[in-house]
């Protein structure tokens, strides 16, 4: 079947071992369910926001400097996309919307890792490198809704630089750090621009990383049994199986993603926020001010805590506990499915992450403020319980294979 | 056209839901229906002309420019038209008021904002737009001044005066009044994102080459798998 | 089902699969390398207004068209007159060696000499076609005001001071110059009697 060039390439490359390692000869569970495609959606939304970034990196000016009417060379270059640029309206709204699509899928993929158990042994490092990453996309995410310098771009920026300069003792230099001046400005727009264009590459570099450490330990399954990888009753080979169940997922994932970037791009507001179609202006705040809704859950930590300072150190430690929540958890049991208590704790902790990013889209009131109160309350709780769980939890018994 | 049929109501179901987040991100306040239509050219150039003959007197759109009302096949103006509106303004210019900043600020108070956003930039959009332009009514209390209460206004107390005269204007010129509310919000709803036309007409050859992919990518993958269990 | 129809469904499948996915890649690629293409307003930039009757009898100015330099002269009838008598000195008289040299409205033998609309109007793109460097204009005959940069028999036009190409004063490049061909014109119409655009 080998070409020639194949050969050629191969006596260099080693080719053909990679690819039989990879794919052809990998293996993986046969009982993966639909819950295991969004990794590679997750791939896919990378490489696209990546690609269409590229582009609109072409002509996308970085400069707060003023024109006509209260806007900006920043703003002026995006609108010069929106209207001039062939199919600029295309990339655009396929990047701004690629961003919340991109959201939604790594947490779908993260919720799909804590009910099966992913994160456990021996996976720890995957999960470890994938909070890396979602750090490093609430960052490229961060930098990337200022660009267009709007509104929200502005007083978004403008909160959260103040939040870090909040910390005690360095807060102003790392305030300075950040914005490159005394408050958001064209120095912040700059900085922040590049720090956009860098983001991506290291996740796309973790990312890399991410998936090479599952090679060794392969992956999970919904049982959260270990597997013998040699026997044919158990794993099928990564190609075609499932690369072509992967296909068909991106696919159908698309057909979502497409509908609302050609006809519902904003998304009421979700997706581009309504504040952001107006220039910025340092001397006025929007009435509303809210980051957008892939942000929320953390924000709303930060608002329930009177003193500003315990609510940046707990929205960091709603983060940071991410990190040791593999070692928190001490059942030799992975799966949710044979964990009754662990089951419905990890099901209200999905509902609970909902219920903070709701509280921290509205407006706040006496109920949104007890809600978020609670649910930041459990949002601990959570994690802190894990330890003391395999002391009373009664696990059913496994399954010997699949 | 089946698949086409097909597809607008698999679109029309996920429009009703995100309608209501849109309602739900509109601050809950319940404005009057926009009847816009930004495919049709008779009310787009019939908002144009509001919007030259009253919106420029105060407000810009500067995005977009006189050759560009040219241009979009939705407007779609000649030669003669765009040289009659430009004056002495190049063809590349946009629609910039005549109206300084300053003497703005001495009149009203502030700097009309640009309209050329106005749209997406309101809660409520368009409908916020139309509401507005027809909610100029007398002040109950009698705090805010004739002309600068609108019952749409976040706040009520609004800095424009009643740009299409509504306040008390005879009943016979009402239905002439709301047409020209509706045109003007269609030709503002329209120049916020001039390519959505084309936006909405190339969505719908997508989504149909994307269920077609998707249909073949489904049963290659049963296929595939049958050989599993 | 048998084996054999088995496996015809899957590689039918698989090709379908295949070929959708290139079209869906091929359509992918049209609004991405679209995007690469000049925008709607440097498009609309993509012509210049200009009134000739700006340029002095026997000067030149030089003007952008499409960010690049142009050449506008306003040629005396004894210029015109130096382009008489000197075709076999000419690598190309009569504009015709490529595309770019010609115009539209070059129909008649006077048109392909003077090279212009109005004949005493030359425009012509400012770039030497050997590496793009931009020619000097030397109008009057002989050595008198050019030096040695010119040749004892100059019959004046523009000489390019980067590898010693010379055109004649319709901008057609004279034998052995290292410039292959005349400089490049650029459809143009008299929308006024002075007032031109290019584009």
């Amino acid at each position: 079947m080998k070409t020639k060039l194949f050969a050629w390439v191969d006596r260099r490359t080693g080719a053909e071992a990679i690819i039989k390692s990879q794919l052809t000869e990998y293996p993986a569970p046969k009982n993966l369910n639909w819950m295991w495609v969004f990794g590679a959606i997750a791939m896919f939304v990378l490489i696209l926001q990546i690609v269409t970034g590229i582009f609109l990196a072409m002509y996308y000016k970085p400069s707060a400097e003023l024109t006509a009417g209260g806007f900006s060379v920043a703003f002026d270059s995006v609108e010069r996309i929106m209207r001039d640029v062939n199919f600029g309206w295309l990339l655009r709204y396929v990047h701004a919307v690629g961003a919340s699509m991109f959201f939604l899928v790594v947490y779908i993929h993260m919720g799909r890792g804590m009910y099966y158990g992913s994160y456990k042994e021996p996976r720890e490092l995957i999960w470890i490198m994938g909070v890396v990453i979602l750090l490093i996309m609430q960052g490229a995410a961060f930098f990337g809704y200022l660009l267009p310098w709007g509104q929200m771009s502005f007083w978004g920026a403008t909160v959260i630089t103040n939040l870090f300069g909040a910390v005690p003792v360095l807060g102003d230099l790392i305030g300075q750090l950040l914005m490159g001046g005394f408050s958001v400005g064209d120095p912040t727009l700059n900085r922040f621009f590049s720090l956009h264009y860098l983001f991506p590459l290291l996740l796309g570099a973790i990312g890399g990383g991410h998936m090479h450490a599952l090679h060794p330990v392969h992956s999970n399954n919904p049982d959260g049994i270990d597997l013998d990888q040699n026997d044919p009753k158990n794993v099928v080979m990564f190609h075609p199986y499932v690369t072509m169940k992967d296909a068909f997922a991106v696919s159908a994932f698309l057909m979502l993603y497409m509908y609302i970037v050609f006809f519902n791009p904003q998304m009421g507001g979700y997706f581009i926020e309504v504040d952001n179609y107006l220039p910025a202006d340092p001397l006025q705040t929007p009435a509303h001010i809210a980051p957008v809704w892939y942000l929320t859950p953390w924000y709303t930590i930060l608002r329930v805590f009177e003193v500003k300072l315990v609510g940046i150190a707990f929205m960091g430690a709603s983060l940071a506990i991410l990190f040791v929540y593999p070692f928190l958890d001490r059942s030799p049991v992975r799966s949710a499915r044979y964990r009754p208590v662990y089951q419905g704790m990890v099901i209200m902790f999905f509902i609970d992450v909902i219920v903070l990013g709701y509280c921290g889209h509205t407006t706040t009131t006496e109920a949104t403020k007890i809600a978020g109160t609670i649910a930041t309350f459990y949002y601990f709780a959570f994690f802190l319980a894990l330890p003391f769980l395999p002391k009373f939890e009664k696990t059913k018994a496994l399954p010997e294979g699949v | 056209m089946k698949l086409k049929s097909i597809l607008l109501s698999a679109a029309a179901c996920v429009a009703m839901l995100t309608s209501g987040l849109a309602f739900a991100s509109g601050g809950g306040m319940v404005f009057k229906h926009a009847d816009t239509d930004v495919t049709s050219q008779a009310q787009l150039l019939r908002g144009l002309t509001v919007f030259t003959d009253t919106c420029m007197g105060c407000h810009s759109a500067k995005y977009i420019t006189y050759k560009g009302l040219m241009d979009y096949p939705e407007l779609g103006i000649s030669r003669a038209m765009a040289d009659e509106f430009r004056g002495d303004n190049a063809l590349s210019s946009g629609l910039h008021t005549e109206l300084a900043p300053e003497d703005a600020v001495e009149s009203y108070g502030k700097v009309p904002p640009d309209l050329s956003l106005v749209v997406p930039g309101r809660r409520g959009g368009v409908d916020y737009i139309y509401s507005l332009l027809t909610g100029y009514a007398h002040d109950e209390s009698g705090r805010v001044d004739d002309g600068n209460y609108n019952t749409y206004f976040p706040g009520n107390r609004t800095a424009m005066p009643d740009p299409l005269g509504w306040l008390d204007h005879d009943a016979e010129d009402t239905a002439e009044l709301e047409q020209q509310a509706h045109d003007v919000s269609a030709f503002l709803e329209f120049i916020a994102d001039p390519h959505q036309n084309t936006r909405r007409d190339l969505g719908v050859y997508v989504m149909g080459f994307l269920l077609l992919l998707t249909l073949v990518l489904f049963l290659l993958k049963r296929e595939v798998w049958k050989d599993v269990h | 089902m048998t084996d054999q129809t088995d496996h015809s469904r899957r590689n039918f499948l698989y090709v379908a699969a295949g070929g959708l996915g290139a079209v869906a890649g091929a359509a992918t690629a049209v609004p991405f390398l679209g995007s690469m293409l000049p925008a709607a307003d440097t498009l609309a930039a993509a012509t210049t207004e200009f009134d000739v009757a700006t340029v002095a009898v026997g000067q030149m100015v030089v003007i952008t068209w499409q960010g690049k330099p142009v050449f506008v002269t306003h040629r005396t009838p004894e210029l015109l007159a130096q382009l008489d008598g000197q075709d076999d000195q000419l690598k190309d008289p009569n504009s015709e060696s490529i595309e770019a040299v010609s115009a539209e409205w070059m129909k008649t033998a006077e048109q392909r000499k003077t090279r212009s609309i109005k004949p005493e109007y030359l425009i012509a793109i400012a770039s030497c076609t050997h590496l793009g460097c931009i020619p000097l204009y030397k109008p009057s005959k002989g050595r008198t005001e050019w030096g040695d940069s010119v040749p004892s028999d100059w019959q004046g036009g523009w000489h390019c001071p980067c590898h010693n190409s010379l055109y004649d004063l319709s901008a057609r490049v004279v034998k052995g110059s290292p410039a292959p061909d005349n400089l490049h014109v650029m459809p143009y119409k008299y929308t006024g009697d002075t007032t031109v655009v290019i584009g």
